[in-house]
C-alpha cells in the first residue's frame, strides 16, 4: 500500500520538478497583491487592528494562492483522463485509495512550497512574522487548507467533463469564498448582511488560523479555527474519495 | 486451464447490447485475435478482461481467474497496451517503466533489469532518458508495448496496436508482436485490419454486432468458405445473380457486385459469360479468398474500415499527443 501511494506520489513529484517554472510563474500573483496593493493600502488607510496592512495581508494571500493551487493540481486528474495514464493506473493491481492519496499528496506538495516561496518574498518586504515559532502553525494550517481543497478540486474533477467546467468553479465558488474570507481585510468592517456570508465561509477559519500562527492577528478563537478546517479536509476528503471511485 | 476462458459473456450498456453472448477459450501460447469493425465489441470484450468493466452476464475467467471476484490477479497476470495512448508524455521512456514497474510492486534490481530487456526488446534503448513528449507515434506504441510486457504477465492484451500508424511502422510493430511467440507470451489482440489478423494470428474470432460469426486459424476460415472467389460487375447486377443462382451458383450481391465461389475459377468463369447472354459483364476477376471474404461471407454484408471513424481516432490520438 505504502509502496503504490508512493509510485503514484512520485511520478507526481517528477512532474513537478519537470515544470518547475510553473512554481515561479504562479507566484506572479500573490506578489503583486503583496507589494502593490499591500504597500498601497499600507500607507493609506488607518487599519483597526496593531501592526501594519503588509502584515495583515500577508497571510490571506497564502492562503489565497494555497486555495488556488491545490484546486487546480485537481486538474491534473482531468489530464490523466484526457491522456490515458488514469487507466495505467486503474488496471494495475494497487487499490483505488493508493492513487487517490499519492495524487492528494503531489497537489499538497506543490501548495507548500508555493507557500514557502511567498513566506521568503513576504519576510524580504519586511512583514513581521512572530518567529520561529509560528512555523509549526503556519505548516499545519497550509497543510489542511491545502488537503481541503486538492480533495474538493479532486470531487470537482471526478465530476467534470470538460475544462469550461473549471472556469465555472473558479469563478463561482472559488473566487467568492476567497473574496468572503477576510484574505484581503478585516472582517468587523464589514456590514451585517456580508458578515453572515463570512462567517458561513469556512475558509475564513483558515485564514483566521494562518493570520495567528504568522502575525499574531485573530478575530476568533484558534481552536475553532482549526476544528472547522479539520472537519472541511475530512468532508472534502470523503466527497473526493467518494465520486473519484465512482467516476 | 485455458489462459482465457469466456462463457456466455454479455456486456449491456443502458440496454444496448455491445457483446451478445460471446463464449470463446483461448490456450497458453497463443496469438488470437478478434477482428471486426468498429463498434462490434472488441474494446469492451477486451475492457472487461482487464477488469476495467463488469460484464453484465457470464463467466470470464483470465489465467484461471475470475475477473469479477479476484480482479487484483488478475490484474497481476496481464499487461495491456490501450487503443488511446495511456504514456505520461512529462516523463522519459525509463521513467514510464520504473513507475509502472513499481505499480506492479517489482523490486529495484529486477526493474532495473527488466526495464534493459524491454527496451532493447522494442529498440528504444538510445532514448531511454528522452521525454515521451519527444516520440513519434511509432516509438509511443512500441513504448506502450515494452511497457505492458514490463512486469513479465503471461497474457499481453493488445488492442488497435497499430491504428493510424504509417505502413512501415505497422510492419515494425508486427515484428515486435511476432517476437512475442517465442517469449511465450499469450497474446490477445484486437484489429480491424483483415491483413493484421491474417499475418499474426494463430487464430481468428471475427467479430459483428457483439456476435462471434466465425472462429478458426486464418487458412481454416479461408478454406471454409470454399475454393476462389470471383467478383463480377455487370449492366444488371440482380438478374445476373438471378440466372447465376438458377444455374447451380450461390450468388451475393455486395456492393453492387456479384459474388460466386467456386472450387477453380478458371473452370467458371467461361461459364459465366455463357449465362450473360444480353447483360454486359464489365469486369470479371477471381482471387482467392482473403479474411475479407470470409466476413462477407458469414455476415452477409461489406467489410468496411469505417473510415470516417478511424480519422475520429487518428484525430482524437494526435489532439492528446499534443
Amino acid at each position: 500500500m505504502m509502496g503504490d501511494v508512493y509510485a503514484v506520489y512520485l511520478r507526481e513529484l517528477i512532474r513537478l520538478w519537470r515544470q518547475k517554472v510553473r512554481l515561479v510563474t504562479t507566484i506572479v500573483m500573490p506578489l503583486l497583491w503583496l507589494g502593490v496593493i499591500g504597500n498601497a493600502f499600507n500607507n493609506a488607510f488607518k487599519m483597526p487592528f496593531e501592526g501594519d496592512f503588509l502584515s495583515f495581508l500577508t497571510p490571506g494571500i497564502l492562503v489565497m494562492t494555497m486555495v488556488f493551487t491545490s484546486t487546480i493540481s485537481g486538474i491534473t486528474t482531468v489530464f490523466d483522463r484526457e491522456f490515458g495514464f488514469l487507466k495505467e493506473m486503474l488496471v494495475a493491481p494497487i487499490k483505488r485509495e493508493s492513487i487517490l492519496i499519492g495524487k492528494m499528496l503531489g497537489g499538497v506538495t506543490q501548495a507548500i512550497l508555493q507557500g514557502a516561496i511567498i513566506i521568503v518574498l513576504a519576510i524580504i518586504m519586511g512583514v513581521n512574522f512572530k518567529g520561529i515559532e509560528s512555523i509549526p502553525g503556519m505548516v499545519l494550517t497550509m497543510f489542511l487548507v491545502s488537503v481541503a481543497f486538492v480533495s474538493f478540486g479532486l470531487a470537482v474533477a471526478s465530476k467534470m467533463t470538460s475544462m469550461e467546467g473549471f472556469q465555472m468553479v473558479m469563478n463561482f465558488l472559488i473566487q467568492p469564498m476567497i473574496f468572503l474570507s477576510g484574505a484581503f481585510y478585516p472582517t468587523k468592517m464589514l456590514p451585517s448582511w456580508l458578515k453572515i456570508g463570512v462567517k458561513l465561509n469556512p475558509l475564513t477559519y483558515g485564514v483566521d488560523a494562518m493570520r495567528y500562527f504568522a502575525v499574531g492577528i485573530n478575530e476568533f478563537n484558534v481552536v475553532i479555527d482549526l476544528t472547522v478546517m479539520i472537519v472541511l479536509s475530512i468532508a472534502f476528503i470523503l466527497l473526493g474519495g467518494y465520486l473519484f471511485r465512482k467516476s | 486451464m485455458k489462459a482465457i476462458e469466456i462463457e456466455g459473456l454479455i456486456k449491456e450498456f443502458d440496454g444496448i447490447r455491445a457483446v451478445d453472448g460471446i463464449s470463446l477459450e483461448i490456450e497458453y501460447g497463443e496469438i488470437f485475435s478478434l477482428l471486426g469493425p468498429n463498434g462490434a465489441g472488441k474494446t469492451t470484450t477486451i475492457s472487461i478482461l482487464a477488469t476495467l468493466l463488469k460484464p453484465t452476464k457470464g463467466k470470464v475467467k483470465v489465467n484461471g481467474y475470475d475477473v469479477v471476484t479476484q480482479a487484483g490477479k488478475v490484474r497481476h497476470s496481464i499487461g495491456i497496451v490501450f487503443q488511446d495512448p495511456s504514456l505520461d508524455d512529462r516523463l522519459t521512456a525509463r521513467e514510464n517503466l520504473d513507475i509502472h514497474g513499481r505499480l506492479y510492486h517489482m523490486k529495484k534490481d529486477e526493474r532495473r533489469k527488466r526495464i534493459e530487456e524491454v527496451l532493447e526488446m522494442v529498440e528504444l534503448q538510445e532514448r531511454a532518458d528522452s521525454l515521451v513528449k519527444t516520440f513519434s507515434g511509432g516509438m509511443r506504441r512500441r513504448l506502450e508495448i515494452a511497457r505492458g510486457l514490463m512486469h513479465k504477465p503471461r497474457i499481453l492484451f493488445l488492442d488497435e496496436p497499430t491504428l493510424g500508424l504509417d505502413p512501415q511502422t505497422r510492419r515494425h510493430i508486427w515484428n515486435y508482436i511476432e517476437k512475442l511467440r517465442n517469449e511465450g507470451v499469450t497474446v490477445l489482440l484486437t484489429t480491424h485490419y483483415m491483413e493484421e489478423a491474417d499475418k499474426l494470428a494463430d487464430r481468428v474470432a471475427i467479430i459483428d454486432k457483439g456476435k462471434i460469426v466465425a472462429l478458426g486459424s486464418p487458412s481454416e476460415l479461408k478454406d471454409s468458405i470454399g475454393g476462389d472467389v470471383i467478383k463480377i460487375r455487370c449492366s444488371d447486377a440482380n438478374k445476373m445473380a438471378a440466372i447465376l443462382s438458377s444455374n447451380g451458383f450461390n450468388a451475393m450481391i455486395v456492393d453492387n457486385e456479384i459474388i460466386i465461389k467456386a472450387k477453380k475459377a478458371e473452370k467458371e468463369i467461361p461459364r459465366v459469360f455463357a449465362l450473360a447472354k444480353d447483360i454486359e459483364i464489365k469486369s470479371i476477376m477471381y482471387k482467392e479468398p482473403s479474411l475479407e471474404d470470409v466476413f462477407i461471407h458469414y455476415t452477409g454484408k461489406a467489410y468496411r474500415e469505417e473510415a470516417g471513424d478511424e480519422m475520429e481516432a487518428i484525430k482524437r490520438r494526435w489532439r492528446m499527443r499534443r
